[in-house]
């Protein structure tokens, strides 16, 4: 559970206007503007390439340390190799008091940051004076924290910077963007021409020149490097690539991610020391850089968490970020931000520290999708937030709720059946849940929370008549806990499509949670145990298929089951064959009904495609195509909401649309941001309602804008949470899974099943 | 691509980023243009030389036209109005001046006057960034001290309001000679 002054930061961070605003739009100029800048450019293979050369270099820290200092020092500047962030403030302020440096000029360094050189160097009576604009102006404001990596204060209001300037000069300073720049140039200028040293990082290190590259905008790096005469540099390990010419694909994405422009406006390399003016003549200026390790090599050792240091710093995956967007750095806290902050935070600092901002990531994949590093962040948020279980344990509720009910199916489903009953006075019959009592209010704020199903769909499907005269495949279908005890309709519905489409379905009694709960808790070992029994129930059904309408479940049959259990000697196997079997509902509607995958339909030889369920051709073959008209002659208006597991997991996006496209009766309409998150996350919106909400209140704006009647999803906790904020915001505007609609449009196929429990 | 392709983007390009580019057919030209162009930016000049810097006499025609020239000195380009400085290659994809700066007075001059005259030879213009490493790996040796300059000195650091000139030049104005321009250049 988050800690209370987490908790207080966020809040904090929501409740601010400007903050929110400032990212806002920054945030929605950015995908615009990135999209520009990358237009005509293959993308794919950028990152591609620039994901080798770091991770190739990941791999070799301790050459390439050795061939940039042997570089640095045949050029005659020093390298040292600083293990710790004490070591290298200490080596930092010795350089510094050996030359009697009193004024230090800084230009942006998010190792110097991490390192707390200004504290440092500030108790021992020296002066650091950060040059970036953005970082001289929180360093005039004691106690405020940078919002973001790339653009520190942007959460800061002009006005509140004109009286932060005029503190500082002891007069009025208007709030005139133009003005207030001249004055930091004219301030920032003394400091550059007086100063002893300049302190810089480096956006990267080449190893075989020994050269270190900083990009800027403003310039502040070449005053920071040129003017006094002594540099030092501080440069993280991970900034090491092996040759001159692979900072090429870096300096191309770098900016472009960064802040969408082309280059930045200077790109300054140094290759050991070159002139400068010493005292009273030219001389030749004093280098020093600072390989800094950290927790670095120590990530680079670890198997699952090396990828992390591909990372270039652009921050775009904090831009593309909904909550990011929401709470901004500020409340991440240290120095590093986002999801990849937070693993950054885990090696640079301590697990502990990264706790919370881990906790913070929905797991959308968003960022994912943008960085050029190719780095898979949410996978990597999990993978450490499992390790902070194992270090911390669960949070007491959360260890009852998975342990104790999750963890065990039988009595997992009994409560929920008892729960059904219970519910009557809170429903007051109404299928959805508008208020519930007091402490629990928080969960139905902005979001109206569906009944428990009186009857689930494990035992409706008892009832169902199932009119396959002579089935072409038979499927087994895994609906997911919120399908079979929220939603049992939606299963209905599946059964009904893919009859229709020739389809005998059998509903395995003993599958239970997909475990997802579990996975993106952090708790491992009752995702395994989870697993074991699906796997086992799912077998039993012998199918051809195994059916998911649920894209989280989908993800945990497919990837989840195999890499949890990896090495297990009886169960990896199974786990495998499982996955192999895996199919989307909506996705195997589209194979039945244009008889396979989209590519194997157009070559020659209609034989199976790999990955193709038998028979499917053949069913196709005699298939008509389904649906009835629509009612009236009059389309429906339909949008289409891109679950983030079903786009950016399962690449099922377009698919989903064809299959609606298919559809008699529906016209489809773009909403906004089709693929943004709607806040559910599973428990997410049940631990961060307050962070949930908003990601909500913009999905149903965007909703709303597009006037369809009908939003169509692919993921029943989509489904839950914008039925339940259209429903609160009182919208007519319908939500239904792709699987509703098409057994809308169908005229035979299973009945529907048992609708009372045996014993009420 | 061509000469012209090349002189075509770069300018396209550079404008975009922020600076000015003006062409001048023979290094006989560049003078008067400078006179023209520096005039109403002040009348302090800090000079580099350089091979287009001689051949073009742009010291005494500055002084003529009544302009202080600083050339050296412990506070060289402080307080000038305007530096001049010749860059070595122009990347047309990007609209970017490339320079080996290690000479200390280059730095200088093209970072702290609020003005950055750019002279460059319209030959010198490449494709790329790729292409211009590869023309300074093939002289030998790398420079202690490379640099890229895309456009003018800018900050967005407050409200994301674009605002030009923060620690280096507000103005970058560069000149692309024509076919006689090279100079002997390095
Ligand atoms: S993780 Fe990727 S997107 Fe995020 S800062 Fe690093 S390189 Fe950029
Ligand atoms: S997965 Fe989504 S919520 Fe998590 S860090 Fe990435 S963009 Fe943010």
């Amino acid at each position: 559970m988050a800690a209370k002054e987490f908790r207080r930061r966020i809040r904090q961070a929501l409740d601010n206007a400007s903050l929110r605003g400032a990212l806002g739009r920054f945030a929605d100029s950015y995908v615009v503007s990135r999209e520009e800048v990358y237009a005509g450019r293959d993308f794919e293979a950028l990152r591609k390439r620039i994901a080798a050369i770091k991770s190739d270099a990941a791999g070799h820290y301790e050459e390439l340390a050795a061939q940039f200092t042997q570089a640095v020092e045949a050029r005659g500047g020093r390298v040292f190799r600083a293990p710790d962030a004490a070591t290298a403030r200490e080596y930092i302020y010795q350089v510094a008091k050996e030359h009697g440096v009193t004024d230090i000029v800084k230009s942006k360094s998010f190792a110097s940051e991490e390192i707390h050189l200004n504290e440092y160097l500030q108790e021992r009576g020296l002066n650091p004076h950060e040059t970036d604009l953005a970082e001289w102006i929180l360093q005039l404001m004691p106690g405020e924290r940078p919002s973001h990596m790339v653009m520190p204060a942007i959460h800061l209001p002009k006005e509140e910077v004109a009286r932060v300037f005029s503190r500082y000069l002891g007069e009025p300073v208007e709030p005139d963007i133009k003005n207030m720049v001249r004055i930091a140039r004219r301030e920032l200028r003394k400091k550059f021409l007086t100063a002893g040293m300049g302190i810089s990082g480096a956006n990267i290190a080449v190893a075989e020149t020994g050269t270190i590259v900083i990009c800027t905008n403003e310039g502040n790096a070449r005053l920071t490097t040129t003017v006094p005469p002594v540099h030092v540099a501080i440069v993280g390990y991970e900034k090491l690539v092996p040759r001159l010419k692979d900072i090429v694909p870096i300096l191309e994405a770098l900016p472009r991610s960064g802040t969408a422009q082309p280059i930045t406006s200077y790109v300054t390399m140094i290759t050991g020391p070159v002139p400068a003016w010493q005292g009273d003549g030219e001389g030749i200026k004093e280098l020093h850089v600072v390989l800094l390790d950290n927790g670095r090599t120590r990530m680079a050792a670890d198997p699952v968490f090396k990828e992390a240091l591909q990372c270039i710093r652009c921050a775009s995956c904090t831009n593309v970020c909904p909550v990011f967007q929401l709470v901004s750095g500020q409340v991440y806290g240290y120095i590093y931000s986002g999801g990849i902050g937070s693993i950054l935070t885990a090696f640079f600092n301590s697990l502990e520290d990264a706790a919370d901002p881990q906790s913070l990531c929905i797991g959308c994949r968003r960022c994912a999708e943008v960085c050029p590093a190719q780095i898979n962040i949410p996978d990597l948020v999990l993978k450490l937030r499992e390790r902070v279980v194992e270090k911390q344990g669960l949070s007491s509720g959360y260890r009852i709720a998975l342990h104790g009910v999750v963890a065990k199916p039988k009595l997992m489903h009994t409560l929920l059946r008892a729960a059904a009953r219970l519910q009557g006075p809170v429903t007051h019959g109404r299928p959805l849940i508008r208020h519930l009592p007091l402490s629990f209010s928080d969960l139905t704020a902005g979001r109206s929370l569906p009944a428990i199903a009186r009857v689930p769909l494990r035992d409706r499907v008892k009832c169902l008549e199932q009119p396959v005269a002579q089935p072409r495949l038979k499927a087994a279908f895994y609906s997911g806990c919120v399908i079979d005890f929220a939603y049992p309709e939606i299963g209905e519905s599946v059964f009904k499509v893919l009859n229709q489409h020739g389809v005998q379905v059998v509903f395995p009694q003993n599958q239970a949670c997909c475990g997802a709960p579990a996975t993106y808790a952090g708790d491992r070992d009752t995702a395994i145990r989870l697993a074991r029994q699906n796997i086992a129930a799912l077998e039993e059904a012998r199918a051809d298929v195994v059916v998911t309408a649920c894209p989280t479940c989908a993800v945990a049959l497919k990837q989840d089951f195999p890499a949890l259990l990896a090495g297990d000697r009886e169960w990896e196997g199974r786990a495998r064959a499982l996955a192999a079997k895996v199919k989307d509902f909506t996705e195997l509607v589209n194979e039945l009904e244009t008889g396979g995958p989209q590519e194997q339909s157009q070559r020659e030889r209609p034989g199976q495609a790999p990955g193709m369920v038998p028979g499917i051709a053949e069913a196709a073959s005699q298939q008509e195509q389904p649906g009835s008209p629509g009612p009236g002659g009059q389309p429906v208006k339909v949008t289409y909401h891109d679950s983030c597991h079903f786009k950016r997991h399962l690449g099922l996006d377009q698919v989903a649309r064809q299959v609606l496209q298919r559809q008699p009766g529906i016209e489809l309409v773009e909403m906004q941001e089709s693929d943004r998150c709607c806040g559910f996350g599973g428990s997410y919106s049940i631990k961060y309602p307050e962070i949930s909400r908003p990601i909500l209140e913009r999905k149903l704006k965007n909703i709303k804008e597009s006037g369809a009647a009908v939003v169509a999803v692919d993921c029943p906790g989509c489904v839950l949470q914008i039925r339940g904020g259209l429903d609160q915001a009182g919208s007519p505007v319908q939500v239904k899974h792709t699987a509703e609609i098409l057994a809308a449009g169908e005229d035979k196929g299973a009945t529907s099943g048992c609708k009372e429990p045996a014993s009420p | 691509m061509s000469q012209k392709e090349l002189t075509a983007t770069f300018t396209r390009q550079a404008e975009i980023m922020g600076a000015q580019v003006v062409q001048v057919a023979r290094v006989g030209a560049i003078a008067p243009k400078l006179v023209e162009a520096l005039r109403p930016l002040g009348s302090k000049i800090a000079l580099v030389d350089s091979p287009l810097v001689q051949t073009a006499g742009v010291e005494r025609a500055l002084a003529e036209a009544g302009f202080r020239i600083e050339k050296d000195g412990a506070a060289f380009a402080r307080q000038a109005d305007s530096g001049i400085v010749q860059f070595d290659y122009g990347i047309a994809e990007t609209g970017t001046l490339a320079m080996d700066a290690t000479d200390l007075k280059t730095r200088l001059a093209a970072m702290l006057p609020l003005t950055c005259v750019a002279l460059l030879p319209e030959e010198r213009l490449r494709v790329n960034l790729t292409q211009v490493i590869e023309a300074y790996l093939e002289q030998g040796g790398w420079p202690g001290y490379f640099t890229l300059v895309t456009g003018p000195s800018r900050t967005a650091d407050i409200e994301r309001s674009l605002t030009i000139g923060v620690h280096g030049p507000e103005r970058l104005l560069i000149v692309l000679v024509g076919e006689e321009g090279d100079g002997n250049g390095r």
